[in-house]
């Protein structure tokens, strides 16, 4: 046993742990169910009252401790380290498996509240015989507030950027646990559990090291491995799962788990589907028509054009262009091109769009669809579909189509070639390294031949791009020999053979 | 075989599906049926003499079907007007469809393979409707892509997983495989057959085909025989002959004609780029679609709710008696000429003297329409077939949509193939709508454990007598060889002048009796629409 002379600076260092700790599992959750069931206004809200509830429930609960204080002590403390260290693995793995996500959240949050509730009350009456009640008071609330602090400020800046969410968890575990263990130093040595309960401690150490150790190889890679970095932004609409990371580096968007962009190398992408086709157009557009592409990031190019009157972006998903026209890491990337006065967003489905508008024709179409998947999408890319767009660009119109990686799936990217050829278009394939992506391919058309000569200048100086420029354009149309042409079918409504055939290729690549 | 295992499941299954809509209140909808009650007054002779003054019409028809509205299009196409009666609430006979609910659906025929060349009003119709969008070089019809079925077509439900297309080759056993095979190549020949009359061997509608003895004779035999002596023994051979001759002729193998049989597999002869995928016609009201179309081109007169009972040809035209079934009033109308676009055993009520010799076996169908909040699975085809079911599978009203969305109805068909049919038509019809709907539920429980759950109503329809069965013998000995005219100034329009039910043959008997009608009356028609 310590010198009796430790007693207070360490029971009063274990109330800075257990108010940071105790902080930083409500942080914890309340992130956790932000990102995974959106509005963290609410989510923080209602994490905050049930944690400061359950506090209360804890406290009072306190009462009926009425022996061996630092026993009970050193065993909320361990229950602490072990519900809170493993709250957010815990919470992580409830949402991916099984489901019941809310249930778990509010009973971790209550669980943890409530044993944090216990401590203070606790740890006050353990130390009422060694120090007068108003120094106790005073230190025992200044240390719990100091805590608060400490977490608060260490929570967004170094632990979620560091550490991550799941290793904060289990640090925090481990951190407890040490208090725990500490703790025990200050039992009578003739005390019979002072042994076990070292053990218990030093056992539920070792699981949330290992744990630690484990979480980088399971769970972080499940989430990362999929996302990669932090979750700023997590919604559901009615067609699919929107998720925004951001690391230090990108921000990324991705669509029910598929990459649709990185912020480093998105500007190759839309630049690429862009001017080229501006290029080929010879003018600068005025009136521009864009299908798919709610992210703005296409309209952004677009912009970029004077001369440009309107562009009509036609997205299914209402909350994809609301989140690139509101959220500020989205309008910062598309520069608030979605606000601008001449864009119109309409949010239809594009085939039945194009089968009934009657706009007059648009100089550009600018088609930006997710790959065709499965038939819902393959329609998108079919005979039918592309006639109707040739009706919507003019006779010296012309239209770009992304149409997937001619190079991992080959047949795909030519059947779409194949298809647009039946709608009579004249082609212009383009291809062109996207980093995220792999080398990525784009059908420039129109409906006269000479869109088939490759461009020579961009109508844009190079002032406004960060990667093209008109030295690169001869080898973009230029298709080597593992990407060339081959002989592909027609996309028809009644067969859809490039669903299959994209699949397929995709597929082989796992 | 199904394995005692499956099987045990599928029933457990299948019970659990029957006690869960049983006590699930939510699920309502309604037992509509064609007024076989109304129709039964035929029975009775009605002897009140109607006591208005006539009314006066050019033509009457009576009934709103296939062939009624097509015969209603060529008589307008001669600026002859039409009046039609029609005993239902509804136009279209039993390609009629419903408007309810968050997309049209077919109440029965719901689909229509490209027509064959010789079809020439059934291509006509579909030109003037702009189904049909031109003639390429080689002389083929293309269509609108819109309206050819979308891929997936159909998908089957085999033991536990859905399969596309209708044969689930990579579950099939080698022997399964190898009959598959050899029965398509039977086919195969067949498709590209002539007999010695120079005809095609089978081609819509029925009466171009050829009359070559050898053909003929296959009408003797029934679909079961002429598999048996072909060789044919899989279980799962005849369970996919069997679903062509249910569906399209609401017959087993055994109650159904060798020669319709193998009519449903080898007559098709367009071959073009544009029909290497589906080459089914569908709508999303089915083959409402055509009917709706039929009565906007030809804008006819229609009466619903009028049971004609009566007619009688006068010296200079025709009396037609019927009740007005809402008053419940007789009345007569005087016309020029009138045409029974109604099955044989009616029209033989109202003109006695109708042809005895054309007396069809009548098949039942129950149909189900399904609205659901929500498809319960992802991948969605046109057609879904369940092996083994008790009915013929689902069709997904809104599949050729081109938007997303999760609502829709599926219409669930049921063909009762047996012979016993006035004893199936009576056990339908005394049946309530909670015992056919929990039959339904539970006949697609298999595939869709959890479909009462997205359910939002099942509407039915009863069909009493919903198509002529091309039954063994049904083509006699002297084929395609009865006139429309039954008498002077009374035509006959109906399939059961073929005996079997498909869109263009009710479409050419429309056509025929309407030209003949033409003839009669000295009315200049000008080429005949229908082929050579």
């Amino acid at each position: 046993m310590l010198p009796r002379r430790y007693v207070p600076p360490v029971l009063l260092a274990s109330v800075v742990v257990i108010a940071t700790s105790g902080l930083v599992y409500e942080l914890l959750a309340g992130t956790i169910a932000s990102y995974v069931l959106g509005d963290s206004v609410a989510q923080f809200s209602i994490v905050i009252g049930l944690y400061l509830f359950a506090m209360g429930v804890g406290s009072y609960l306190s009462k009926y401790i009425e022996q061996r204080l630092l026993e009970r002590f050193v065993e909320v403390e361990l229950a602490v380290a072990l519900v809170g260290g493993v709250s957010a693995p815990l919470l992580f793995a409830v949402y991916t498996s099984w489901g019941a996500f809310r249930a778990a959240l509010y009973i971790t949050v209550s669980v943890i509240g409530m044993l944090v509730g216990l401590e203070i009350p606790l740890l006050i009456r353990l130390l009422k015989f060694r120090l007068e009640l108003k120094d106790l008071v005073a230190r025992v609330l200044a240390l719990d507030y100091v805590g608060a602090l400490v977490a608060s400020l260490m929570f967004p800046l170094i632990l979620v950027p560091k550490l991550g969410i799941h290793r904060t968890s289990l640090a925090f575990g481990l951190l407890n646990a040490a208090v725990a263990l500490a703790a025990t130093f200050l039992m009578p040595v003739e005390h019979r559990s002072r042994i076990r309960m070292r053990i218990q401690c030093v056992a539920v150490m070792a699981g949330l090291i290992f744990g630690a150790i484990f979480i980088d190889k399971g769970v972080v890679r499940a989430e990362s491995a999929y996302f990669g970095a932090p979750i700023i932004y997590n919604a559901q609409s009615p067609y699919q799962r929107v998720v925004i990371t951001q690391s230090p580096r990108t921000t990324r968007l991705y669509l029910n788990g598929n990459l649709q962009f990185s912020s480093d190398d998105e500007a190759r992408y839309h630049e690429v589907l862009v001017h080229p086709a501006v290029a080929v157009l010879g003018r600068k557009p005025r009136r521009v028509l864009v299908l798919g592409g709610g992210d703005g990031l296409a309209v952004r190019e677009l912009l970029k054009y004077d001369g440009i009157e309107r562009i009509l972006l036609v997205d299914l998903d209402a909350k994809v262009t609301e989140v690139f026209r509101n959220v500020p890491v989205a309008t910062q990337l598309n520069r608030g091109s979605l606000n601008d006065p001449r864009v119109e967003v309409r949010n239809e489905d594009a085939f039945t769009w194009i089968q009934q508008s009657d706009e007059p024709a648009f100089d550009l179409a600018v088609v930006d669809f997710p790959d065709p998947s499965n038939y819902a999408l393959g329609k998108l890319y079919s005979l039918t579909f592309f006639r109707y767009l040739r009706e919507r660009v003019g006779v010296h119109g012309a239209v770009v189509v992304q149409s997937t990686s001619p190079y991992y799936a080959r047949k795909a990217f030519w059947t779409v070639a194949t298809t647009m050829e039946a709608a009579d278009f004249h082609l212009l394939p383009m291809h062109c390294y996207v980093p995220s992506f792999g080398e990525w391919g784009f059908l420039v058309a129109g409906p006269e031949s000479r869109v088939k000569q490759a461009p020579r200048e961009l109508l844009l100086g190079p002032d406004k791009l960060r990667f093209l420029e008109p030295s690169l354009l001869p080898e973009m149309v230029q298709f080597p020999r593992d990407m060339s042409r081959v002989e592909a079918p027609v996309q028809r409504l009644n067969d859809q053979p490039l669903v299959s055939i994209y699949t397929r290729e995709w597929d082989s690549w796992k | 075989m199904m394995r005692r295992r499956e099987l045990l499941q599928t029933t457990a299954v299948a019970w659990f599906a029957e006690q869960a809509l049983g006590d699930d209140r939510r699920i309502t909808g309604e037992l509509k049926g064609a007024s076989h009650a109304v129709g039964h007054l035929l029975r009775t002779a009605i002897e009140r003499p109607p006591s208005n003054p006539p009314e006066r019409a050019e033509v009457v028809v009576i009934g709103s079907g296939a062939s009624g509205l097509s015969c209603a299009w060529r008589l307008a196409s001669v600026g002859v007007p039409t009046r039609i009666l029609e005993l239902e609430s509804f136009v279209g006979g039993t390609s009629t469809w419903g408007e309810d609910g968050v997309t049209p659906h077919p109440w029965g025929a719901h689909y229509l393979p490209v027509p064959e060349p010789g079809a020439k009003g059934a291509l006509r119709l579909l030109s003037e409707l702009g189904v049909l969008t031109g003639w390429d070089a080689a002389g083929r019809p293309r269509f609108r892509d819109e309206m050819l079925c979308h891929a997936p077509e159909e998908r089957l439900f085999y033991r536990g997983q859905w399969f596309d297309g209708l044969v689930p080759r990579s579950a099939l056993s080698a022997s399964e495989r190898h009959e598959v095979d050899r029965f398509l190549s039977i086919v195969e020949s067949f498709s590209e057959r002539r007999g010695r009359d120079g005809k095609p061997a089978f081609t819509l509608p029925g009466a171009l085909s050829s009359t070559d003895p050898e053909l003929l004779a296959l009408d003797r035999l029934s679909m079961d025989r002429w598999l048996r002596e072909q060789g044919f023994s899989t279980p799962l051979l005849r369970w996919l002959v069997e679903y062509a001759t249910l569906d399209d002729f609401g017959a087993s193998l055994e109650q159904c004609s060798a020669w319709a049989g193998l009519l449903y597999f080898a007559a098709r002869a367009f071959e073009s780029d544009q029909l290497g995928g589906s080459r089914y016609l569908v709508w999303p009201e089915g083959n409402g679609y055509l009917m709706r179309g039929l009565r906007d081109l030809a804008r006819p007169e229609i009466q619903n709710a009028a049971l004609a009972y009566a007619l009688r040809e006068t010296r200079d035209g025709v009396e037609i008696d019927y009740v007005d079934v809402a008053t419940e009033t007789t009345r007569r109308i005087t016309a020029r000429a009138a045409v029974l676009a109604v099955p044989g055993f009616i029209a033989r009520r109202l003109v006695p003297k109708a042809p005895p010799r054309l007396e069809r076996t009548t098949s039942s169908w129950l149909v189900a329409n399904l609205h659901l909040r929500r498809r319960p699975d992802a991948t969605q085809a046109w057609d879904s077939i369940l092996y083994g079911a008790r009915g013929l599978g689902y069709v997904d009203a809104d599949h050729q949509r081109l938007r997303d969305g999760e609502r829709t109805v599926w219409t669930y068909f049921r063909a009762h193939g047996g012979a016993d049919t006035p004893g199936i038509r009576h056990g339908l019809l005394q049946k309530k709508w909670a015992a056919h709907a929990s039959s339904v539920v539970a006949d697609l429980a298999p595939a869709h454990p959890e479909l009462s759950g997205e359910l939002e109503r099942i509407d039915l329809m009863v069909w009493g007598h919903a198509m002529p069965r091309p039954t063994p013998g049904f083509l006699g000995d002297t084929p395609w060889s009865h006139p429309p005219m039954l008498s002077r100034r009374i035509a006959w329009a109906h399939v059961d002048l073929t005996g079997f039910a498909l869109f263009e043959e009710a479409n050419a008997h429309g056509l025929r009796a309407a030209e003949a009608i033409c003839d009669a009356l000295g009315v200049e028609r000008g080429e005949t629409w229908l082929g050579a």
